[in-house]
Parts: C-alpha cells; structure tokens; sequence
C-alpha cells in the first residue's frame, strides 16, 4: 500500500494552469454551499424584495414608467446586473485574507484565487438571473429582446468587478483601511449607476456627469438587450471595454506587487 | 534522480513598522539538500525557522542570495497550511489531488489508508485533534509523489507507531525522497532524522551526527 504512490500526471503549462483553477473553483463551491443554505435563499431574496418596493412606490404614487415598461420586472433586471459586480467585486476584495493559506502551494498564485472567486460568483449570480428571466418569459411573456448582447453585458459586468476586486484586495495589502471602504463604495456605486432609472430619464447635465461610470454603459446595454425599443439606452461599448483593460491591468499588476509583501503578514 | 536543493548565501530581511531600519532574519544561509537527507534544522522560537521554511518551499523569495531547487519539493506540512479546515479530510484529499495533478479517487483512498482517521475523514478538519490533523497533513503530503517533504513541527504528537510509518514511507523512496523538519524540538529531529543543523543569528550549521547537534542545541 505504501509503496503504491499516486503519480501525477504530466501536464502542459496551460493545462496545469486550469487543473489549479478548477481545484480551487472546487474548493470554492465546497465552501460556500457547506456554509448553510440562507446565502443562497438571499441571492435571490435580495433583488426580489429591491424590485418589490421600488415598484410598490411607484404603484402608490401611480406612477408609470414609459412606454409601458413592465414596473417589477424592469427593476429586479436593471439590479441583478449591478448584484452581478458588487458581489464579485465584494468576494474578490476579500479572497486573500481568505485563502493565505493557500497560498503556501506554490503552484497556487494571488490570481488563481481571484479567478476561481470571479467564476463561481458570475456562475451563481447568472443562475439567479436565469431564473428571473425563466419567471418573466413564462409569466409575464417577456422575452429578452438581444439574449446574446445581455449575456455579453452581464460578461462586461463581471469583468468590471474581477478588475475592480483584484485592484482592491492588493490595495488592501499596501494598506489595510481599505477593507473598510469596499461596502460603501458599492452602496455608493449604486444610485450613480443607473440601476433604478434609465439615463434618458435624466437632464442633459446629469446624463454626461453619469456616462463617466462605465457600470452605467453597462446597464443602459442591458436594459436594451432586454426590452429592446421601449428604452432608448446610451452606451458606448469601446469606453467600457477600456474600463474593463485599465481596472485588470492595474488589478494584476497589484496583485504582483502585494505578493512578495503578504508573508510579512502570514502566519 | 540527481538534482538538490541549494541555498547560497540567502538573506531575509524585513521592514521594521516604525524607522527605516530592517530586521535582518537570515543573514547568509547555505545549505545543500540531496536525495535521500532527512535533515532536522533546530532553532529557538524567532530564530527565523517559520522564514527559511518560507523561502525552501519557495513561496518567498530571499532578499539576497539564491535558491537552486532542482528537487519537486512539498508544500510545508504544519500549521493546516495550505489545506481547508471547515472541509472535511476526504474533501482536503481531492483538493491535492486535483491541485497536484494525482488520480483522484486513488489519492483519496491512499489518505484514508495512511492517515487512519476512521470516520473522521468524512468530517471537517476543524473537528480532529492535533495529533489527527497532523496524520492527514502528513497523508497528504505523501500522496503526491514528491522529492522532498518540507515538515514544520507537525510530526510532534505523531505517536512512534506512526512515526515509524512514516520513515518507511521515505525510506521506499529512499532512491529519491529527502526530508526536511523544521522544529524547536530536540526530540522530534532525533526520531526523524539523520542529519541535523541548527539555525542561530540568522545562520544555519550543519552537524554531522544528530546527537552533537542537539547537545550544542541545548547548550545554547
């Protein structure tokens, strides 16, 4: 028995590269789904009860959106988007305290981790937002006007929030107060990026001062690949795009920078 | 299976929280580790054991020096680095496999084998004693099939029955295997160990034979 070693298998670099990710994505899962089921009941609870309230204020004041727009359902798909990055952008920020360990592996980088998080974070929330557009089309007969280009726009919103995430948790490393900035900033991020109304709702002032947040690009697409003409979206695809480059550039290269300074502080 | 591991003149230092100052940890280490060395390297609380052990297994690099690491080395095995404690052992087994490239179901079954930890290995880590945890870390470790175990004091409540399986481990890879135990404990290199160093001001010498080693350890 003892002699029976397991051998490894050889491998190619890039093939070793996604055998570390997928252990760790693994790992991840394991986690996540072992540390009770009310995470998960909140995924979908959270949007659910957002879009309720929003809609029944506009119910109550009798209210309309324009041309005829379905109330619940425009703003529980006008969340989920922004719900994609802020959960990504919240696990990334914190994946290193919570893997240091890990990282005595050495086949095991900063940004395996990152990745692996980003992942399973974009899978779960797409499931979340399948099922809400399960719901619209089957009781609602709502159809998405563009699946593709909101599957492209949810892309864009998970690669905003691994940028973003990565860049804040190696900031974190340099230093440590910015832990306690990441939940405000995404609370912050919210009213300013076009989440509960549609940027042609806005004054003209408004509309330039909010095309400077990429996330808003990315809602005003969504909106559009969902309900198609009935919003006139503003959006400019390459300004997000490099968004998406400068936030993982810079994100990486931190990354790079805080790992030779993280064992100071490890065990 | 030539190959070794190598240190030449290694320094560690690092930033002091207040001034300019720095802590120099190492102060030129050399140390070569060949196929075969069980090698126990002593030291007091601070002497800087938890730094070299760092930069052996290659997951920090020396401020000056170098470091020749032509052996597959392992990752340390100590302290539940490195594996996840609210998972289950059988969970921590796949999670090597998957990440070392071994066949899963074969290195699950070589863990639950070596580590007897009975049902335990279906429950999370966090539940098992020291002296379990420290079988299914040193389970895991030899269910990769690497060219040197880098152990940091986790052999320390292994009883001799299992101290004793695992020396037979090393010694049916005696053609390759070599062994590295970084501890405080004069007991713990003694029972491993072949060769023995002791690592003091930042610099590390080697004795021959064990028992002057530990004698000039407990001089100290």
């Amino acid at each position: 028995m003892i002699e029976d070693i397991p051998r490894r298998l050889p491998s190619s670099a890039l093939s070793a590269q996604i055998r570390v990710i997928g252990a760790l994505f693994t790992r991840e899962m394991l986690t996540r789904f072992g540390s009770g089921r009310a995470g998960y009941i909140w995924l979908f609870g959270e949007p659910m009860l957002l879009a309720l309230m929003i809609s029944s204020i506009h119910w109550a004041r009798r209210e309309s959106l324009p041309n005829g727009l379905p109330t619940f359902l425009f703003y529980a798909l006008s969340y989920l988007p922004f719900m994609m990055f802020r959960t990504i952008v919240n696990r990334s920020a914190n994946g290193i305290q919570a893997n240091i360990s890990l990282l005595f592996h050495r086949s095991i980088s900063l940004t395996d981790v990152m990745v692996a998080r980003s992942v399973l974070e974009m899978m779960i929330c797409a499931a979340v937002i399948t099922i809400f557009i399960t719901v619209a089309m089957v009781f609602f007969g709502e159809y998405p006007h563009q699946p593709a280009v909101f599957i492209a726009g949810l892309l864009m919103s998970a690669l905003l929030g691994h940028g973003f995430g990565m860049l804040l948790a190696a900031l974190q490393v340099f230093y440590e107060p910015v832990e306690r900035i990441v939940h405000p900033f995404t609370y912050i991020l919210m009213p300013i990026s076009a989440t509960f109304y549609m940027v042609d709702m806005m004054p003209s002032e408004t509309r330039e001062f909010l095309l400077w947040n990429p996330l808003v690009h990315v809602h005003e697409l969504n909106r559009w690949a969902q309900f198609g003409d009935r919003t006139v979206p503003h959006y400019d695809i390459p300004y997000v795009l490099t968004w998406i480059l400068a936030l993982n550039i810079l994100g990486l290269a931190g990354l790079r920078a805080a790992r030779s300074r993280l064992s100071i502080m490890g065990e | 299976m030539a190959g070794a591991i190598e240190l030449e003149n290694v320094w560690k230092s690092f930033e002091v929280r207040q001034g300019t100052a720095r802590r120099h940890v190492l102060r030129g280490v050399n140390a070569r580790i060949t196929p075969g060395d069980h090698v126990g390297i002593l030291g007091r609380n601070g002497a800087g054991k938890s730094t070299l052990l760092r930069i052996l297994a290659g997951v920090e690099r020396p401020t000056r020096g170098r470091v020749r690491r032509d052996l597959s080395m392992s990752w340390p095995i100590g302290g539940n680095y490195g594996i996840q404690s609210s998972l289950t052992g059988a969970a921590n087994a796949r999670f090597i496999a998957r990440l070392y490239g071994t066949p899963l179901k074969r290195t699950e079954e070589f863990v639950e084998d070596f580590a007897e930890l009975g049902p335990y290995f279906r429950e999370p880590v966090r539940t098992y004693s020291s002296g379990m945890s420290s079988r299914l870390l040193m389970a895991l470790s030899f269910a990769v099939n690497f060219d040197c175990y880098l152990v940091d004091e986790a052999l320390s409540t292994g009883d001799a029955r299992f101290a004793n399986k695992c020396r037979e481990v090393l010694d049916t890879r005696r053609a390759h295997a070599a062994m590295i135990i970084v501890s405080h404990n004069a007991l713990h290199v003694k029972k491993y160990c072949k060769t023995a160093a002791i690592l003091r001001n930042g610099m590390l010498e080697f004795y021959e034979d064990v028992d002057e080693a530990i004698a000039a350890y407990q001089g100290l």
